[in-house]
């Protein structure tokens, strides 16, 4: 087939258009002082999708256990919080957007600088140990960051407030536009070999510490540009932002979205930051309900396992047991719930927003045992698969990533 | 014996470094205990447990429940513990870490076994936070405790002065406490013509800037006097608890070397399938690696809790969990002995950051030298560089 480069040119300039055009419209329709609340979720919604997948390219493309994100969020958002307080104050107070989208620049820049750094002589570590060194970065920024001076100690440094719905939601498109873009090219395909077997790409003429360190450094600048938005976002910037918990929570979205899927990904980094965000407001309840619904998820685990081992029946056979498990769960967690409210001992009060990080924890534990590949998978979402779902039949059959 | 008064390098006072060499020596003994637990499960299972450190927490709450049971909790009558109370304590801790890792191992990462290694990585990560979490909701609603020093009946020190005070300081001090005590006399004795201590006559000022003054001079040759002495105190209760330590790894020697379930430990690490293949009940082993390597860590979290008085609450097992792990990737993970040595250089490499003044990144000094450690020598200290083969 030939090249033709009017058609090439054209998809991508419609789809860069529509692109900007979504975001400016997300941002026109979350302007006013009422939206305030709905708007800050939305910027966080979207610097979190962009957290997710910019891990998911260290993670789950390229198959590199990372496991501390947020450090380099850290490193985006201070670069950012310092820089609007000292050098570029001015340029801040007049042309604030022109400013914010510097501060992503500039975050992006030194966490991917902050990436390579580490990256370069870490990566040649395997699995586990890369964990550890990630782990321990992770730390060492929070701890920087808690004794500096400079950098407002454990208090935190507060900046300019600037919101932008638009930049966040166009970074959170461009960061998925560039992962997708990379798995349909040679490089990505590259990525992809170094996570299935690393001693045979490298036979194949990969060559591993590049991509490696090309992943992380690209992972490490999202997330910076990220954090620096963050920061303009909250007005505000302080250590536990960045804890091990919120690397955590953004490991936690890669897994449950599927290692790998970027659609996976970009789901449940939106369902995760909004369930947590949501639990803040639970009321206080009696001890016997969370234990309750423990028991219920615990039978409703054992039940689902009992089927995933042992039964070998039709597939629309096994979605009705595994239905009813679910269904036999729910009942349970509801009596026991009843049940144990009436023992004295599990009457006393427990405030439901303690429950946030457990929801998370239990998530991630269930999932592994039941279906350890992410809810997605390694698929993606394509317009192929919409037809199918439609009843037509669909013109090219696309490779799932 | 080498001078260290006269040392003076970068204002550091060289005469505590002693005293905090064996601090450290001490800490590394207790993360000794805690970094066997990670290594033995890395070597059976290549499996980092990330829920080690929350293992360790609720040996901690053991041990306190058990001085609660003895009558040492909030409102209790006991006055002072004994040898009995300590060992109750020890093994309460020692009985609910194990079965906590009994536990985590039979129905969370058994049923993962053969999925990938990121997935038993995961679970661990969940498994972790969700005993800290958990424990913030439903243990005493994750408010700090301790455990009281009243069990401890160890309490007094053994002194060990390598470096005696400077003999002609001292002599000068005590030759200064008879004008002292003339001071205070003649201040005494005009105390009651004086309207109140603060409302002082001309007179009885003079007196009293003459006793300031002479105290302040004793005060000062006395202080000087003390530093120039290098003292090491050593707690009986720590003594103890290195003892029992060094106890406890003679067992845990023992057991690996000399018993049929440490041979097939042993077998385990080396090769996972072929011991299988021979005649090795692989679920037992892992098992009762799990079991041990809790059982160490319950100890350790005792003695933590108990001797070096740390708080307890849901959070407090990250912190020794982290430097642990630390400790054992640091030996070369997989490596009993080299958990030993990594653990003992960790603990020690902590108070020398305290003592260095830096003691806000004492948490760091971990992390940095884990990654100067793994750069140079990923295998670890006492670790093998292995080179994959297909």
């Amino acid at each position: 087939m030939q090249f033709n480069f009017g058609k090439w040119f054209g998809t991508r300039a419609i789809s860069v258009i529509v692109a900007v055009l979504f975001c400016l419209l997300l941002d026109k329709v979350m302007q006013g002082p009422d939206k305030s609340y709905y708007r800050f979720l939305m910027s966080l919604a979207g610097i979190y999708v962009t957290l997710a997948v910019s891990l998911n390219l260290i993670n789950g493309i390229t198959g590199q256990f990372s496991i501390g994100h947020a450090a380099f969020y850290q490193i985006g958002a201070y670069t950012g919080a310092v820089l609007a307080a000292n050098k570029f104050s001015h340029l801040a107070a007049t042309k604030p957007l022109l400013w914010l989208f510097l501060a992503a620049l500039f975050g992006a820049i030194a966490a991917g600088l902050a990436g390579l750094i580490v990256g370069l002589p870490s990566l040649r570590l395997k699995g586990d140990y890369l964990a550890v060194v990630t782990l321990g970065i992770g730390e060492i920024v929070t701890i920087i960051a808690k004794n500096q001076k400079s950098l407002g100690e454990a208090y935190g440094l507060s900046t300019a407030k600037i919101e932008s719905v638009f930049l966040i939601s166009l970074l959170a498109i461009v960061c998925i536009a560039v992962c997708r873009n990379l798995l349909k090219s040679a490089h990505g395909l590259a990525f992809l070999a170094v996570r299935e077997d690393e001693v045979a790409s490298a036979a194949m003429g990969v060559n591993l510490t590049r991509v490696k360190v090309t992943a992380f450094v690209l992972g490490s600048a999202f997330a910076g540009a990220a954090g620096a938005l963050y920061a303009h976002t909250k007005a505000f910037v302080s250590p536990p932002d960045f804890s091990m918990d919120v690397s955590f929570l953004i490991l936690t979205m890669v897994v449950l979205g599927g290692t790998g899927s970027i659609t996976g990904t970009t789901i449940a980094a939106v369902v995760l930051f909004l369930i947590p965000e949501k639990m803040r407001d639970l009321p206080y309840v009696q001890m016997g309900t969370p234990l309750g619904v423990a028991i219920g998820i615990i039978v409703a685990v054992v039940l689902l396992r009992k089927i995933q081992e042992s039964f070998h029946g039709s597939a629309s056979e096994r979605l009705g047991r595994n239905l009813g498990s679910v269904g036999i769960g729910i009942v349970v967690a509801f009596v026991m719930a009843k049940v144990l409210v009436m023992v004295p001992a599990f009457q006393s009060m427990i405030n439901g927003a303690l429950f946030r990080m457990p929801v998370l924890a239990v998530t991630l534990v269930v999932l592994m045992l039941l279906r350890p590949q992410g809810i997605f998978g390694h698929h993606e979402f394509s317009w192929s698969w919409v037809q199918k779902l439609l009843g037509k039949k669909s013109p090219e059959t696309e490779v799932a990533a | 014996m080498l001078d260290l008064v006269s040392l003076n390098v970068a204002g550091l006072d060289f005469t505590t470094l002693p005293q905090q060499l064996v601090n450290g020596f001490l800490l590394g003994a207790i993360y000794a205990l805690v970094a066997l637990g990670y290594t033995m499960v890395y070597g059976v299972l290549k499996l980092i447990n990330f829920a080690h450190g929350e293992v360790f927490m609720l040996g901690s709450y053991g041990a306190m429940f058990a001085s609660w049971m003895m009558g040492f909790g909030p409102g209790g009558s006991a006055v002072a513990g004994s040898w009995v109370t300590l060992l109750l304590m020890l093994l309460m801790a020692m009985l609910v870490s194990g079965s906590a890792g009994f536990v985590i191992e039979r129905f969370a990462y058994r049923p993962i076994r053969n999925h990938p290694r990121i997935a038993s990585l995961i679970t661990a990560i969940g498994l972790s936070l969700l005993l800290q979490y958990g424990g913030q909701a439903f243990l005493l609603e994750g408010k700090k405790q301790a455990i009281t020093s009243k069990v401890n009946p160890f309490s007094d020190d053994f002194v060990f002065t390598p470096k005696k005070a400077d003999a002609a300081l001292v002599a000068q001090a005590a030759a200064l406490q008879p004008e002292v005590d003339a001071a205070q006399k003649a201040f005494d004795a005009r105390l009651p013509f004086e309207k109140s201590k603060f409302e002082l006559s001309p007179e009885g000022d003079r007196l009293n800037k003459a006793l300031a003054e002479i105290t302040a001079k004793r005060d000062s040759l006395q202080n000087q006097a003390t530093t120039s002495a290098v003292t090491i105190r050593l707690p009986k209760g720590k003594l103890i608890m290195l003892t029992t330590t060094i106890l406890l790894m003679i067992g845990l020697w023992y057991l690996v070397m000399k018993t049929r379930m440490g041979r097939a430990m042993r077998a385990v690490s080396v090769d996972f399938n072929a011991s299988s293949l021979m005649g090795i009940n692989l679920n037992t082993v892992i098992s009762f690696t799990f079991i041990l390597g809790s059982v160490l860590a319950g100890a350790g979290a005792m003695m933590y809790s108990t001797f070096q008085s740390a708080p307890i609450d849901p959070f407090s097992g990250t912190a020794p969990g982290v430097k642990a792990f630390v400790a054992a990737v640091l030996g070369g993970i997989g490596n009993i002995p080299g958990a030993v040595v990594g653990a003992i250089l960790m603990g020690v490499a902590e108070n020398l950051v305290t003592w260095a003044g830096y003691s806000s990144y004492r948490d760091a000094i971990a992390f940095v030298i884990l990654i100067a450690v793994l750069l140079f020598k990923p295998g670890g200290l006492l670790g093998s560089n292995k080179v994959e083969k297909v």
